[in-house]
């Protein structure tokens, strides 16, 4: 059972036949518990195939790749299908199916109170998930992989939009649906650019610079929508609407991430477009710092992790805009450990205290003492406090970025290092400490479904960062811990900033700052441009044209029924049926033609 | 069974034969007659599927009986690549559209006549090797719809408007019979159309035959060519709903009762497509290439703007009737392609679109018996009282933007990479954007309809799918996904057949 392919095809099958099962076989859907028992030993499958393709690949070892093909014209095979297996698919596979197992896990408690078939529907999703997720990880070309990522939309929405009766939620997930496939516009035509040049869609094609800088806009145009990326990042905090372990899976640890994947895979194609290096440079570090800004003056609890992780991921695309794949790699795995401890932490608290809002929270450090020492250990690594996970890949990323375009990226993400300090800070005072409120009053710890996967996800969320350098050992990457300006500007700014939260809010104040920032979020500039653009603009033609259509074009149709009809009325007045009015016809047309005869 | 072409294409007739001599009171047995007729039709293709020499590829199954000799007519059969994926379409959509007709009350023998009359000519189209024969069968094809909607259909308003109002005085738009004179009148001038063209070539070729194969070995004029192309081209292309020549398709589809708007919007439009890509493309090539330009652009205009049409509707019916006319714009634009990827994408979307509009309308059709409205504003949470009739309408609209997984995206994808591949590579792009704007309505119709809190008092005991409504969503539900995971299926035989009839586009220097 050592063979890669095959391991890597199970975990590819076995989400997808508890997919199929749920799908397929209603009963086990409509009873609940056993279709999470069928998704849970689908990833449990997943994740040991996984944990297999880890330990049996020795670093630096050759790919395997094994396809079958899947598309064909004029007689060749124009695209295939199967599974590619190296280094960073092997890593990816691994984290995915760890974060989601421990998410499925944790949802057996979360949503416990679901009706029945809302229970087995959500399990059914989750496998959807899994499988969509795997397919892109292992996807031997872009044409899989993009495959891979349309489906994981597709399980995004349709988990977004779980609670259905709810329209913010029906809402928020056709608005996440429509966003990521307006972005993955680029992402179909950079596909068609790529066969038109190259003839393959292989993550190895080799186009001319021109066409490399191209296809990588338009990829890159996909990965902003995907990873929720300024300006098109206005779908995420909307996809806070599904349940809890949703947005820690989906929404934090793997799906938007999948952006930050392709291009850390697409690597070679990226190498050859430094314009498109430039661009995502730029666009990683406003949105760092934009969604750091906005994340500081949430109330929902989820809301802010939202906004941190637009934020986060806007670390990782800079990393890959300064040419550093590996350091996107590593703040992406990283990351998804802790960012999806800091959700499945919130939802313990949404949990005990049935609300989202801060002031709801307050004083929980006592009553569920668990989750705080959880959400406190995941909200230290983000803040990046020296020594945690989030400290050594965040440190990579601010380094690989040093004096690139004039410092300004930067600078970007160094003060947004120092507002993710501060704005957890604010978090986990407000939900923590204090005095408890009123909703927090009969708060208490979940059961084990919850608590274990906290304290499983707490464990890498401390130690991931230490494996850097056997991680760069294993996708064949250089990394070196070194000391410098950087690490101590980002252990100043994330201390700082912890302490700067304890000073302010800690004493129940507020800085003036978040006064401007507040009303720069309910102003939300950039939600309400793209609701005019479809509103106003697309609709707006639409109506145009859909009148146009019905009374100009098919009234040109009814316009020649009416001419014919009535020039049929017109010519029938002749045939009047009366003897005389012929006789009258026959005289006239004698006189006529003799007049014609003589005349001529 | 080496009459099994001619077996599919006589079932449903001789069924419908039978019909008329059972009583009008043998209601079970009327609707059993119709559905075995059916169920051999589709037997019979799917085994023809099956015994399909993929090695040899070409035309099998040759049958050959003279019809009318001193003119050269004959009735010749035979299937190829092609052939295939279309008579499996044509057999799943009859076999679901008898189902999902199981409750029709008016007149219903009658009716099962008709649609069984219908689809005979369907299938005689796909198989036809002989233009006149074909010609024949397109023409028992489309005048049972005439009768169909207009006895069977539903009327709805069209307030006067516009500047054409003053005709609303002569005919009441929006009426069934309205809609069904319409559509067959708009039809018929396009036969009118490719009967000009038929004996123009017949003429050329010796007028000794109408055999295609013969046709096709025959090298016409250029002048003749140019002067035929356009000829069938907006002939079929007006029953494959070509701008300008679309309008009845909102109204006749909206008009129809649900199986006769499965096999109109599944089916028949397919008809016309084929009919440009066969008879068109392939057998005026010089002129193909010629007239690709204007076929093409017209395409991408079918796209867009059906799409964006469809984006401003408030039937739901309507809305289903303009994504038809923009999914057959993909066919078209495939077609315009001239490459082997665009054709094998084309004739992909044919049975891709015929499956998911044929689930579609038969949803619809659900939906109507029991909340007796089609305005979409006026829905709303449906799902929570016919979850399964909201799983599969969503599979649909996923398919019908172009989802990976399901038929759809196969379709798309190929349409948009020989568009790209052909000389014209611009045309992908507002393709691209037509898949998203189908997106955009799809959903939102999708959400409308069956999201929201629990539907109100007067829909609250809306029934789900029950008994016989169960064959059209799971059969079209599973094909839509299976021939979306693997279309090698259907590609392996398309490709064949566009690989052969491609060689004989000249290439464009």
């Amino acid at each position: 059972m050592s063979d890669p392919a095959l391991l890597a095809t199970i975990a590819l099958v076995a989400p997808a036949a508890a997919a199929l099962l749920l799908a397929l076989v209603p009963p086990l859907r409509h009873r609940g518990a056993p279709a999470a028992f069928v998704c849970i030993a689908g990833t449990l499958v997943s994740f040991g195939a996984a944990i297999g393709l880890l330990v049996g690949r020795a670093p630096g070892a050759e790919e395997v790749r094994v396809v079958v093909p899947w598309l064909q014209a004029g007689g060749r095979t124009i695209a295939e299908v199967g599974v590619l297996v190296d280094g960073i698919s092997s890593v990816m596979l691994a984290v995915v199916t760890l974060v989601a197992l421990c998410v499925q896990v944790f949802s057996v408690g979360y949503m416990h109170d679901e009706t029945r078939r809302g229970y087995g529907r959500y399990f059914a999703y989750h496998a959807l998930f899994l499988f969509s997720m795997n397919l892109l990880v292992v996807a031997p070309n872009l044409l899989q992989f993009f495959a891979g990522w349309e489906l994981v939309g597709l399980a995004s929405y349709l988990l977004i939009g779980f609670y259905f009766a709810k329209p913010s939620a029906a809402r928020a997930a056709v608005k996440a649906f429509w966003m990521t496939k307006l972005a993955d516009m680029g992402f179909l035509v950079a596909l068609l650019v790529l066969f038109v040049t190259t003839g393959s869609f292989e993550w190895t094609a080799v186009p001319t610079t021109a066409v490399a800088t191209a296809v990588t806009l338009l990829l890159f145009l996909g990965v902003m929508g995907k990873s929720a990326q300024f300006p098109l990042h206005v779908w995420l905090p909307d996809a806070m609407e599904g349940p809890t372990p949703v947005s820690a899976l989906l929404h934090a640890a793997t799906m938007v991430a999948a952006g930050v994947f392709l291009v850390v895979r697409a690597h070679p194609l990226f190498e050859l477009a430094p314009t498109t290096g430039d661009v995502m440079l730029w666009v990683g570090a406003v949105t760092a710092a934009f969604a750091a800004c906005l994340a500081l003056v949430q109330t929902d609890i989820k809301k802010v992790l939202a906004y941190s992780t637009c934020s986060q991921l806007g670390y990782m695309v800079a990393a890959l805009g300064a040419g550093s794949a590996f350091a996107g790699f590593f703040h992406l795995g990283t990351h998804a450990f802790f960012k999806a401890l800091l959700f499945l932490a919130a939802g313990s608290v949404i949990h005990a205290v049935h609300s989202n809002d801060l002031a709801d929270m307050g004083g929980l450090r006592r009553k569920i003492p668990l989750t705080a020492a959880t959400f406190g250990i995941g909200a230290l690594s983000l803040a990046g406090v020296p020594g945690l996970a989030g400290f050594f890949s965040k440190d990579l990323v601010l380094t690989q970025v040093e004096g690139r375009a004039g410092w300004i990226p930067w600078a970007l993400l160094m003060a947004s290092a120092f507002l993710t300090a501060f704005y957890m800070g604010r978090v986990f005072i407000k939900a923590f400490l204090g005095a408890p409120s009123a909703k927090a009053e009969h708060a208490h710890e979940p059961g084990l479904a919850m608590t274990g996967p906290l304290v499983l996800l707490a464990v890498p969320s401390v130690i991931a960062g230490l494996f850097g350098g056997t991680l760069a050992h294993f996708v064949g990457a250089e990394y070196h811990t070194h000391f410098g300006l950087t690490p101590i500007l980002a252990s100043a700014m994330a201390l700082g900033g912890l302490a700067m939260a304890g000073l302010v809010f800690g004493r129940g104040r507020e800085v003036a700052l978040m006064r401007t920032l507040r009303s720069l979020d309910s102003g939300s500039v950039v939600d309400r441009s793209w609701e005019f653009l479809y509103r106003r603009v697309m609709l707006g033609v639409s109506g145009v044209l859909g009148w146009f259509d019905r009374y100009v074009i098919d009234g040109l149709m009814n316009l020649t029924g009416y001419a014919t009809l009535e020039s049929g009325s017109a010519v029938r007045t002749l045939q009047t049926g009366r003897v005389r009015d012929y006789a009258l016809a026959v005289v006239v047309g004698a006189i006529l033609l003799s007049l014609f005869g003589v005349l001529r | 069974m080496t009459h099994l072409l001619s077996i599919i294409v006589a079932a449903p007739a001789i069924a419908a034969a039978i019909l008329l001599l059972l009583p009008n009171s043998a209601r079970t047995g009327v609707r059993v007659v119709s559905l075995l007729g059916a169920l051999i039709s589709l037997a019979g293709s799917i085994a023809v599927a099956w015994t399909y020499d993929r090695a040899a590829g070409g035309l099998q199954r040759v049958e050959d009986y003279p019809l009318v000799p001193p003119l050269g007519i004959h009735l010749r059969l035979a299937v190829d690549g092609w052939g295939v994926p279309l008579l499996l379409l044509t057999g799943i959509i009859i076999v679901t559209g008898v189902l999902a007709s199981w409750s029709v009350a008016k007149r219903d023998k009658d009716y099962f006549v008709l649609l069984l009359v219908l689809v005979a000519g369907v299938f005689g189209v796909f198989v036809s090797q002989d233009l006149f024969v074909f010609f024949l069968f397109y023409e028992i094809a489309v005048l049972p719809m005439y009768l169909l909607i207009g006895i069977w259909g539903a009327s709805h308003e069209v307030p006067a408007a516009g500047p054409f109002r003053f005709v609303w005085k002569r005919f009441a738009v929006g009426g069934k019979e309205y809609a069904a004179m319409k559509l067959t009148l708009m039809l018929l001038v396009g036969s009118a159309a490719i009967l000009v063209a038929m004996f123009l070539l017949w003429k050329e070729a010796g007028a000794t035959t109408f055999d295609l194969g013969v046709l096709e070995a025959t090298k016409f004029s250029r002048t003749t060519q140019m002067i035929a192309f356009p000829l069938v081209w907006l002939g079929f292309g007006s029953l494959a709903g070509v701008f300008p020549f679309h309008t009845w398709s909102p109204d006749g589809h909206a008009s129809a009762p649900t199986a006769v708007s499965m096999l109109h919007a599944g089916v028949l439009m397919k008809l016309g497509a084929f009919g440009v890509m066969r008879i068109g493309m392939v057998l005026l090539p010089d002129a193909a290439v010629a007239w690709a330009p204007v076929v093409g652009t017209v395409a991408v205009i079918n796209i867009l703007y059906g799409a964006l049409c469809a984006a401003s509707q408030k039937d739901l019916k309507y809305i289903v009737a303009y994504s038809s006319v923009s999914h057959m714009g993909v066919v078209m634009l495939g077609a315009a392609t001239l490459t082997t990827t665009g054709w094998n994408g084309a004739v992909y979307q044919m049975f891709a679109h015929g499956i998911m509009t044929g689930l579609f309308f038969a949803l619809v059709g659900i939906v109507y018996e029991r909340a007796h409205t089609r305005t979409i504003a006026k829905m709303g949470g449906f799902a929570h009282t016919m979850p399964v009739v909201a799983a599969f309408f969503t599979l649909a609209c996923l398919s019908s933007l172009g989802l990976p997984g399901t038929a759809g995206f196969i379709a798309e994808f190929l349409v948009f990479l020989g568009s790209a591949q052909g000389a014209h590579a611009w045309w992908a792009v507002p393709g691209v954007i037509g898949a998203f704007v189908t997106a955009v309505y799809v959903l939102r119709a999708c959400k409308t309809i069956f999201w929201g809190p629990p539907p109100k008092e007067e829909f609250a005991h809306l029934a789900d799918v029950q008994r016989t409504e169960w064959g059209a969503p799971l059969v079209l539900g599973t094909a839509l996904i299976l021939f979306g995971v693997w279309p090698r299926f259907l590609l392996d035989f398309i490709d064949l057949t566009s690989t052969a009839f491609l060689g004989r586009i000249p290439t464009i220097s």
